[in-house]
């Protein structure tokens, strides 16, 4: 009966100190500490802070702030008119027109950038303004903008992958190769939804662009060619394995400091914002991590992560509904916590269970990155929605109700991803095999 | 409460959690009074807490510098052992150093749905808060301390390949000892590489951790004596 005790305290003492607004990383450490003074004699502290130097001086970690940086750094180019610029003209014959300029922005910068707000500002401080002036709904605007901001999460560098992958000690590089396909396919049903909207609201149409030639097309889009060999040259050295992902996250540093003097938007104070931004938002992740791995390791000592998993093994369940189960559990808490705090928080107890079960944990990882992507559309905390709030003015309901048949394709990429895991498992098991 | 033995007759829980507790709470119960002493203060620690936030900026390009050179160092076929372990430390530094930074402008992830739920109630909430989160990070920053003073004592070395000049560990060990006895611990350096001690990579995390500690005890009488929370959230998360 400890155990469910135990489960008791840990969960009672977290939802009282995350829900009395207590910094997610120092609430974690909090409960760690109750847990460690209650349930065992270990010394808390001498054990709390042998963990965190362990996890916070680690060098997979490093591969962290540097993809930060880089899109911090993209961030404050003039990636964004470059980029709808460059993107427009292949756009506009597409049914649908321009909306796809949404999709396929933020699937490049997501290629760039491993945040989903980033994605999202940069997108969306050109297209909001061109598509409106161009007479295109505004939920349909602002939908598809929510949802597809939402792929910087998955396509790499992503910096939940990258937490994931510290998290349970799987290799970063293979996530963000599983992380590609799921990537792609999830960007194509954004845009097959664009497609449809078009075929069965024809009164919504926007005024259509006029002809261009091909000449033309390919000398709008000259701006994006940097932007496309600074994702070849990240992902790519990847891919061949020349460089690990700490290694092309610098790689991607330099890039991106390169283009931005090449824009001429490069000087002292974009510089330096970059980099204070990005050490920030690095400190507040590894602040996270901190607290995550003494709540993991206090855990560890109460057995709790093992006797859990052994009981879900006793019920029996089928992967499959393992895997709903959890979808449902992630939607729920992800409706109160952000994709990274959530991730790290459930790995010390999902983890052994999903083992257990026999689910490739590369898999898992996608599945759970498309499953928090939810999570930053739904209210009444989601991310993405604060951000459009401020761009748009618009109410958080409406938002998120323009968002909702971006999560119901998210739901459905899901069951996609469980009815063909090769998705998700087939690109990195086919490097792993070239390089043995 | 084990391991919180008497300094200077009092146990040390009373030094770190009760006394700060007790002169936040002296604060905001005579405000008027302590507005004027705790003006400068608060000035001078925003100082520390940005100068901070500056050297772990430093920390960062410091790691791009390191792996740069380890990429470099590979393909010219040049050895660089250690190489790993030196970013580990950096990244380290980079994220202890920046933590109390962080928390001042905002950038800390909470859950604020109660916070923002009712106006009237978010003021008593966000000071639970703060007390809640400040003894947690004392706590941390108490641990902190111990475990490197630890590494001292145990003379705790690297698992990895990293070295470091002698002269560096007796420079820094001029902090831990008093002026006077300056002359004698220099001359006493050595001028080999020695295995990283544990202890030099670790000074950042007790530092950081306690401006982390410090920030929140100092941000939680500011919220106490204004009314209002000082956190000013700038820019993306």
């Amino acid at each position: 009966m400890t155990e469910a005790w135990a489960t008791a305290v840990f969960l009672i003492a977290l939802f009282a100190l995350l829900g009395s607004s207590v910094w997610v990383g120092l609430a974690l450490m909090g409960v760690a500490w109750v847990g460690m003074e209650l349930f065992t004699s270990r010394p808390a502290g001498d054990a709390m802070l042998t963990t965190i130097w362990a996890s916070s001086s680690s060098w997979t970690l490093t591969a962290l702030p540097l993809f930060i940086w880089m899109g911090e750094i993209l961030y404050r180019t003039r990636l964004s008119e470059d980029m709808f610029r460059g993107l427009a003209p292949w756009m506009r014959g597409l049914p649908g027109g321009l909306l796809h300029t949404n999709i396929a922005g933020c699937t490049v910068f997501a290629a760039v950038s491993g945040s989903s707000a980033a994605t999202l500002t940069t997108v969306g401080k050109m297209s909001i303004p061109e598509l409106r002036s161009r007479g295109y709904p505004e939920y349909m605007i602002i939908g598809t903008l929510a949802g597809a901001a939402t792929l910087g999460l998955m396509i790499p560098p992503s910096l939940t992958l990258i937490v994931y992958g510290v998290t349970i000690n799987e290799s970063i590089t293979q996530l963000f190769m599983a992380g590609i396909i799921p990537g792609l396919v999830l960007a194509g049903l954004f845009m097959s939804y664009i497609i449809g909207w078009h075929y069965v609201r024809p009164s919504e149409h926007a005024t259509p662009e006029p002809k261009m030639s091909f000449g033309a097309m390919l000398n709008e889009s000259r701006f994006l060619a940097p932007v496309l060999m600074l994702v070849f040259a990240v992902i790519g050295s990847m891919y061949f394995g020349w460089a690990t992902a700490t290694e092309a996250a610098a790689v991607g540093v330099l890039g991106a400091l390169l283009l931005a003097a090449l824009q001429r938007s490069l000087n002292w104070q974009t510089f330096s914002a970059s980099l204070m931004g990005a050490t920030r938002t690095s400190a507040m992740i590894a602040l996270i991590l901190m607290g995550a791995a003494f709540l993991s390791l206090a855990m560890g000592f109460t057995g709790l992560p093992r006797a859990l998993a052994a009981y879900i093994d006793t019920l029996g369940l089928s992967p499959i509904t393992l895997i709903a189960a959890l979808t449902v559990f992630y939607i729920i808490l992800g409706m109160f916590l952000d994709g990274i705090s959530s991730v790290v928080l459930t790995m010390a107890i999902v983890e052994p269970m999903i083992r257990q079960a026999g689910i490739d944990v590369i898999w898992f990882g996608i599945f759970i990155v498309v499953v928090v992507e939810m999570a930053q559309v739904t209210p009444p905390i989601g991310f993405n929605l604060f951000v459009l709030q401020g761009m748009t003015n618009h109410e958080i309901g409406y938002i998120a109700k323009t968002a909702i048949p971006m999560v119901g394709l998210m739901l459905l990429m899901v069951v996609i991803l469980v009815i063909w895991p090769e998705l998700a498992t087939w690109l990195p098991e086919t490097i792993r095999q070239s390089r043995s | 409460m084990r391991d919180f033995g008497p300094i200077w007759g009092l146990p040390l829980w009373v030094w770190i959690f009760v006394l700060p507790a007790l002169l936040v709470s002296l604060a905001a119960l005579r405000p008027r009074q302590a507005e004027p002493v705790l003006r400068p203060l608060w000035a001078l620690l925003d100082k520390v807490y940005l100068a901070a936030g500056l050297i772990a900026a430093l920390g960062m390009i410091s790691i791009l510098l390191l792996i740069v050179a380890q990429m470099v160092a590979r393909w010219s076929s040049v050895a660089f052992p250690g190489s790993t372990d030196y970013a580990g430390y950096a990244m380290a530094a980079t994220s202890f150093f920046a933590l109390a930074h962080a928390l001042t402008r905002g950038a800390h992830i909470r859950v604020s749905v109660f916070l923002n739920m009712t106006p009237g109630t978010r003021f008593y909430l966000d000071a639970f808060a703060m007390f809640i989160a400040a003894l947690i990070a004392t706590f941390f920053a108490r641990y902190a301390i111990k475990t490197t003073g630890f590494s001292v004592l145990l003379n705790d070395r690297t698992q990895g390949q990293d070295q470091v000049p002698e002269w560096l560990l007796s420079a820094v060990s001029l902090l831990g000892t008093w002026p006077w006895n300056w002359a004698e611990v220099w001359a006493a350096r050595g001028d080999e590489w020695v295995f990283t001690p544990l202890w030099l990579p670790q000074i950042p995390m007790c530092i950081g951790s306690v401006l982390l500690a410090v920030a929140l005890w100092d941000y939680l009488s500011r919220l106490l004596v204004t009314g209002h929370t000082a956190i000013v959230k700038e820019g993306l998360e």
